[in-house]
């Protein structure tokens, strides 16, 4: 097989120029349809106008290089058997990534955990998942992996709920602590006022009476109104006299006396 | 009410100052007006829900009634026909529900009202005038909720704001929500709104998880 240096160049141009056309189509896309799709989903039509562009372009321009694409359907057959033993995994993740894309159990921008890596997706890719952790690590995870992994998406529905157990003292009223913290729920924007929150003793504990605490709020600010509640709880608890106990053990120690009532204990 | 915001002059600039905010913006046309409940503490859903006695509507029949429904107020910054937004801020307590299922529902802020059939009085600062006309081409039916789209509210302002939406029932707790383009009543001015941008995505919000 013999390929001139004006079918290599054919063939170059060809390929720039399916770049350039991708690129332009691409933009044009983002454009239009940037404020009526979500992101990740026009990234995703993104990817595919591009790849499908390309490789569009590369086929017709394979002839100048010699190569015929129907034959390369005939030659498919051995080369892909070599190939594909030799790429199993490249196409194992390539076929997950397929997977993925089509279940959709993850967006980008959602905040997920795979295993003991939890932050925000970054970008699904063909053949991996980039995750941002929440300490700013970069990580990429093959898609294959993703896809047999367990996937908890932590902002799948529009609602989360968290729960405290605030332990108060016995000598407290539990149903003016269970009064206080309501109230300071109900102020909150973010607790959600359906599903209710649900505020009630718990148990008796061994050095308190523990109130458990729920509250749903939107997934998107679950984590700031966990953490911003607990203390406002605390503050409020506190200006009431209502006191959070240490864990405390009561401990009574028998004296021992001898005959003439000296102590002997020890 | 006080109006906790200052705009004074600084050297050809003009200094905006609300609590901690403090902006510098060019000489230009300030404009402050009500804009869609949904932008405080933080923005986290497009939609509104008013919770109210329930109303009883007779078959085949067409009621209006009105609601107060909680504002906030826009600062905007004008030159030509651009706008931008300086500020946002509210004289109310923000709260926010789910109407729905944890699963499929949606985050909705949230606001009680009384039922009015007259126009009623409302603190200007913190609270507009709903006109909801409610639409029921079935059998009888009990209402004691709207959820709106606010990405479609058309706001109308002169003494207080105000807004026009319909209900349109589908089932005893299924209905279609809309706004309407009007004002409620005559001179009031339309508000600059902070999400024209996205009206193509759905002007209309289908409530079917329940009408109370």
């Amino acid at each position: 097989m013999t390929v001139s240096i004006e079918g290599l160049v054919i063939f170059a141009f060809a390929v720039v120029l399916g770049v350039i056309v991708a690129k332009i189509v691409g933009i044009y896309i983002r454009r239009s349809l940037a404020d009526k799709i979500p992101k990740n989903e026009l990234n995703l039509i993104l990817k595919i106008v591009n790849v499908s562009m390309v490789a569009v372009f590369v086929l017709f321009a394979l002839p100048f290089v010699g190569v015929n694409p129907s034959g390369l359907i005939a030659a498919g057959g051995f080369a892909g058997l070599v190939v594909g033993f030799a790429s199993r995994s490249v196409v194992a993740n390539l076929v997950s990534g397929i997977f993925l894309m089509a279940e959709r159990p993850i967006r980008i921008g959602d905040q997920i955990m795979v295993g003991d890596i939890a932050g925000f997706v970054e970008d699904i890719q063909i053949l991996s998942t980039i995750i941002r952790t929440y300490d700013g690590l970069f990580v990429r995870i093959p898609n294959e992996k993703m896809f047999t992994s367990d996937i908890v998406n932590l902002v799948a529905n529009p609602v989360r709920r968290f729960e405290y157990v605030v332990g108060i003292s016995y000598k407290d009223d539990a149903k003016k602590a269970i009064e206080i913290i309501k109230k300071v729920i109900d102020e909150h924007p973010f607790a959600l006022k359906n599903p209710e929150p649900q505020i009630f003793v718990n148990e008796l504990g061994e050095s308190s009476v523990n109130i458990v605490v729920r509250v749903w709020s939107p997934s998107s600010v679950w984590y700031d109104v966990k953490t911003e509640l607990l203390w406002k709880i605390k503050v409020e608890l506190d200006k009431a006299g209502i006191e959070i106990p240490f864990p405390q053990r009561v401990v009574w120690l028998r004296r021992e006396r001898d005959e003439l009532g000296k102590d002997v204990s020890t | 009410m006080f109006v906790p915001i200052e705009l004074r002059k600084e050297d050809g600039r003009l200094i905006y100052v609300r609590g901690e905010i403090r902006k510098i913006l060019p000489e230009c046309e300030i404009i402050v007006n009500p804009v869609e409940p949904i932008n405080l503490p933080k923005n986290v859903t497009r939609y509104l829900e008013i919770d109210f006695p329930p109303v009883l509507i007779k078959p085949n029949a067409i009621e209006t009634i009105y609601l107060k429904f909680p504002i906030e107020i826009g600062v905007f910054a004008k030159e030509g026909d651009k706008i931008t937004v300086v500020d946002v801020f509210t004289f109310d307590k923000p709260k926010y529900t789910l109407y729905g299922t944890p699963k499929n529902g949606v985050v909705c802020r949230w606001f009680w009202s009384e039922v009015y059939y007259e126009i009623p009085e409302v603190d200007p600062l913190k609270h507009g005038v709903l006109k909801l006309v409610i639409k029921n081409g079935g059998d009888w039916v009990e209402v004691g909720k709207v959820v709106l789209d606010c990405y479609a509210m058309k706001i109308y302002y002169s003494e207080f704001a105000s807004c026009w939406a319909e209900m349109k029932i589908l089932s005893k707790i299924s209905a279609e929500t809309t706004f309407v383009d009007k004002p409620i009543i005559g001179g009031m001015k339309k508000a600059i709104e902070l999400y024209t941008t996205r009206r193509l995505i759905g002007r209309s919000f289908t409530m079917e998880w329940g009408l109370k």
